[in-house]
């Protein structure tokens, strides 16, 4: 049972409805944790009450008894950061947008109107209904609009579409104080007034609670293919990669992945990887509104795959096929999660990719481990995973960690391209960030919630 | 002309609608087979596959014949990048509205019009329309043996095919005369390798680009058909209602306590599900 004082939960209650306040503990279970790796996940306090607005008036009401008590809240959507951003650490209020779902395709303008807690799929099931589509892929689709936004969600597609930021036209966020933000408009261009909807997209949480989004959506693209060229050797395929990349062309998605780590996926899915031959893959999603660009784009990776002296690669345009080859690399992190104890989010500048990787070998060597190693070669961010070796202290492994994170560093690199900081990650913030950045984040989290009453324990660091 | 030995195969493929993402018309009880892009129908890969490792054996030539409208040119180019040799449309307006028999009717005509054949595969059934009439039904026009639901090809010589079927309560094992018509269940065992569909090359997706697809109209077939028999007109079949299974949703009970298991028991004794 909460410890939160009576008064207060009656005060929620007479606010969103008595079905909507979650005290039990074993309904509280499932809103604790996020998808975050096991060995660095927070402990949940589990001294909390779950609150489940249906509105945005109502999100301003929790707001506000929430700042008039001091309580914190910890703003939930779908659950699936790798940060531990949804995980609450103090003892107050979950708020689940859960409730608020609604999707609306303004299919004329080619806008989605979305509120928060809906979750990405049903965002992409809508927009296809209209035969429209959102264009960044940020992986898994039980994520909330909502969380896409306030973590600025990544995924394979950067490369060509950018991250989720592209594609808010508008927002609207609660404060604290239960003052209501309209952000934004319809349109594509606005330039009236400083456009405050970006102070609030990466936020994580800790300046505002973004109820309600304009998202702008784009036609289906009409072709795609997906592409997978081997390689006998590492060195060739990130030549070929670095080649294509600055070529100019641009494709949906260029992943790279090694033998060990796609057949792993696989198994753990019950598949089989089919390209029988090499150990070093380059996977290539296109997709074009005409044909005959598809095609363009097909002779020229043959062309760039020969010169590179790649194995024979293979493409399918068939949707079954790309389906299931996207779903084999998307769930590389699942099949490896039950061993991992921190899947790292390291991101390099384009040119230094292959160095990078370099180094990730090196520290394998030394230690005498396996780092998985995959990822967004075409935006330069790449994935490691830290395995619970057996016989490795925690001390230990959190020294490969810090090599990783060294390695990208040293490349002028950052330790987080899409996963965000959290609180997992806040540790690094005054080496990485400096103080100055502190305290100026400091000052702007105090102008939007004196009280700290947002997501506190995340993204700053303790006082 | 075929060299000694060589077999000539024929494919039969349909061109079928993403079932996850075609529309249907309830009203009338159609796929609306216009909304969406259509590829080789899941089940027709496997006899591309099959017809492949035949061919590795025998030598010969795979030709594709599929009924379908014109923007099906696509899922018989990936035919061809696929391992098909010669990729044959049949598309003509009078073939629409065709039901299964009048479908097999003209699938048997154009395979007469080939000429002379060893071998027919096709995959089973089709992911839309799920009937499993049409490739059977090409083989009695054509009055030769045929087996459907095959689940491994355990044998093959240049005159007999050797195959195991699954027909529910019982497999199967049936030796056929050549020429004769295979349809083939997902998946299939080819002597002792497991056959799956493998994805093209690059240079066999470019090649097939380019690649000339014959398209056959009814007029083509006429010598070798009535043209009375092809699409509606040729058609007996007739929807009367068409409706949503499960249309009364799930029947879910729970059952609590000590007496629950009696309970469940007696539930699926009366359903028949047990006796």
């Amino acid at each position: 049972m909460s410890a939160l004082p009576r008064p207060i939960i009656n005060e929620l209650r007479a606010v969103v409805g008595d079905t909507w306040v979650v005290v039990e503990e074993k309904a509280i279970e499932r809103y604790l944790y996020d998808e975050t790796a096991y060995g660095v996940r927070p402990q949940p306090i589990k001294d909390v009450i779950v609150v489940k607005p249906g509105s945005t008036e109502e999100v301003a009401e929790v707001l506000r008894i929430a700042n008039k008590y001091k309580v914190p809240v910890y703003v939930r959507g779908g659950g699936t950061g790798l940060v531990g951003g949804a995980i609450p650490i103090k003892p107050g209020i979950v708020m689940s947008l859960e409730r608020m779902d609604k999707v609306i395709i303004d299919s004329e303008n080619m806008v989605a109107e979305v509120e928060a807690g809906a979750s990405f799929g049903k965002l992409l099931e809508e927009a296809d209904k209209h035969n429209l589509m959102f264009p960044a892929h940020p992986g898994d689709e039980g994520a909330s609009v909502g969380g896409l936004i306030a973590c600025n969600a990544g995924g394979s597609r950067a490369v060509k579409t950018g991250v989720v930021r592209s594609y808010v036209l508008g927002l609207e966020v609660v404060l604290p104080s239960g003052e209501v933000l309209k952000l934004g408009a319809k349109t594509i261009k606005n330039n009236f007034g400083y456009n405050l909807a970006h102070l609030f997209i990466g936020s994580e949480g800790i300046l505002g609670v973004i109820t309600r989004a304009y998202l702008r959506l784009y036609p289906k693209w009409g072709y795609t293919a997906t592409v997978i060229i081997p390689f006998d050797s590492r060195v060739k395929a990130f030549r070929a990669a670095k080649k294509l990349l600055f070529s100019g062309f641009i494709p949906l998605a260029l992943e790279y992945f090694d033998r060990r780590v796609i057949e792993t996926s696989a198994k753990y899915l019950g598949l089989q990887w089919p390209i029988k031959e090499g150990d070093y893959f380059l996977m290539i999603m296109l997709a074009e509104a005409l044909e005959d660009t598809l095609f363009l784009e097909l002779e020229y990776l043959d062309r760039v795959a020969r010169e590179e002296e790649s194995l024979e690669p293979f493409a399918t345009q068939r949707d079954d096929e790309q389906k299931t080859l996207l779903k084999i690399r998307s769930e590389i992190f699942s099949s490896l999660k039950s061993e991992t104890f921190d899947i790292l989010d390291t991101t390099v500048p384009l040119g230094n990719v292959d160095r990078f990787i370099e180094n990730i070998i090196d520290v394998e060597k030394r230690y005498g481990i396996w780092l998985p190693v995959y990822g967004h070669v075409g935006d330069g961010n790449v994935h490691v995973h830290v395995l619970n070796y057996q016989g490795f202290s925690r001390d230990q492994l959190e020294k490969i960690t810090e090599e990783v994170y060294n390695a990208a560093l040293m490349l002028g690199g950052v330790i987080t391209g899409e996963h965000g900081i959290g609180y997992i990650r806040r540790k690094y913030v005054k080496r990485l960030l400096g103080d100055t950045w502190i305290e100026t984040m400091r000052k702007l989290k105090a102008v939007l919630d004196p009280n700290n009453v947002l997501n506190p324990g995340k993204v700053l660091p303790e006082e | 002309m075929p060299r000694w030995g060589a077999l000539n195969i024929v494919v039969l493929i349909k061109p079928a609608p993403d079932i996850t993402k075609a529309k249907f018309d309830i009203e009338r009880g159609t796929v609306d087979r216009s909304s969406t892009t259509l590829e080789i129908n899941p089940f027709d890969l496997y006899a591309i596959e099959v017809a492949k490792r035949i061919k590795r054996l025998f030598g010969g030539t795979i030709t594709s014949l599929s009924m379908a409208p014109p923007h099906a040119e696509p899922a018989l180019r990936d035919a061809i990048a696929r391992g098909v040799d010669r990729a044959i449309l049949l598309s003509d307006k009078r073939f629409a509205g065709a039901d299964t028999l009048a479908t097999s009717y003209t699938l048997a005509a154009a395979i007469r019009k080939l000429g002379s054949f060893d071998i027919i595969l096709c995959g089973e059934k089709s992911v839309d329309g799920d009937t499993a009439h049409v490739g059977p039904e090409v083989a009695e026009h054509l009055k030769i043996p045929h087996i459907s639901f095959v689940i491994r090809v355990v044998d093959i010589t240049r005159d007999r095919i050797i195959v195991e079927a699954d027909y529910g309560d019982a497999y199967y094992t049936v030796d056929l005369k050549l020429p004769a018509l295979i349809a083939l269940s997902r998946p299939v065992i080819f002597k002792e390798e497991f056959v799956e569909p493998s994805m093209p090359k690059i240079s066999d997706v470019l090649r097939a680009k380019r690649a000339k697809i014959e398209v056959w109209n009814a007029d083509y077939l006429s010598d070798v058909a009535d043209v009375g028999r092809f699409g509606l007109a040729g058609s007996p079949t007739r929807v009367v209602k068409a409706y949503y299974a499960l249309e009364k949703g799930r029947m879910a009970r729970f059952v609590k306590g000590d007496e629950s298991i009696i309970t469940l028991l007696n539930t699926l004794k009366e359903l028949g599900v047990i006796q």
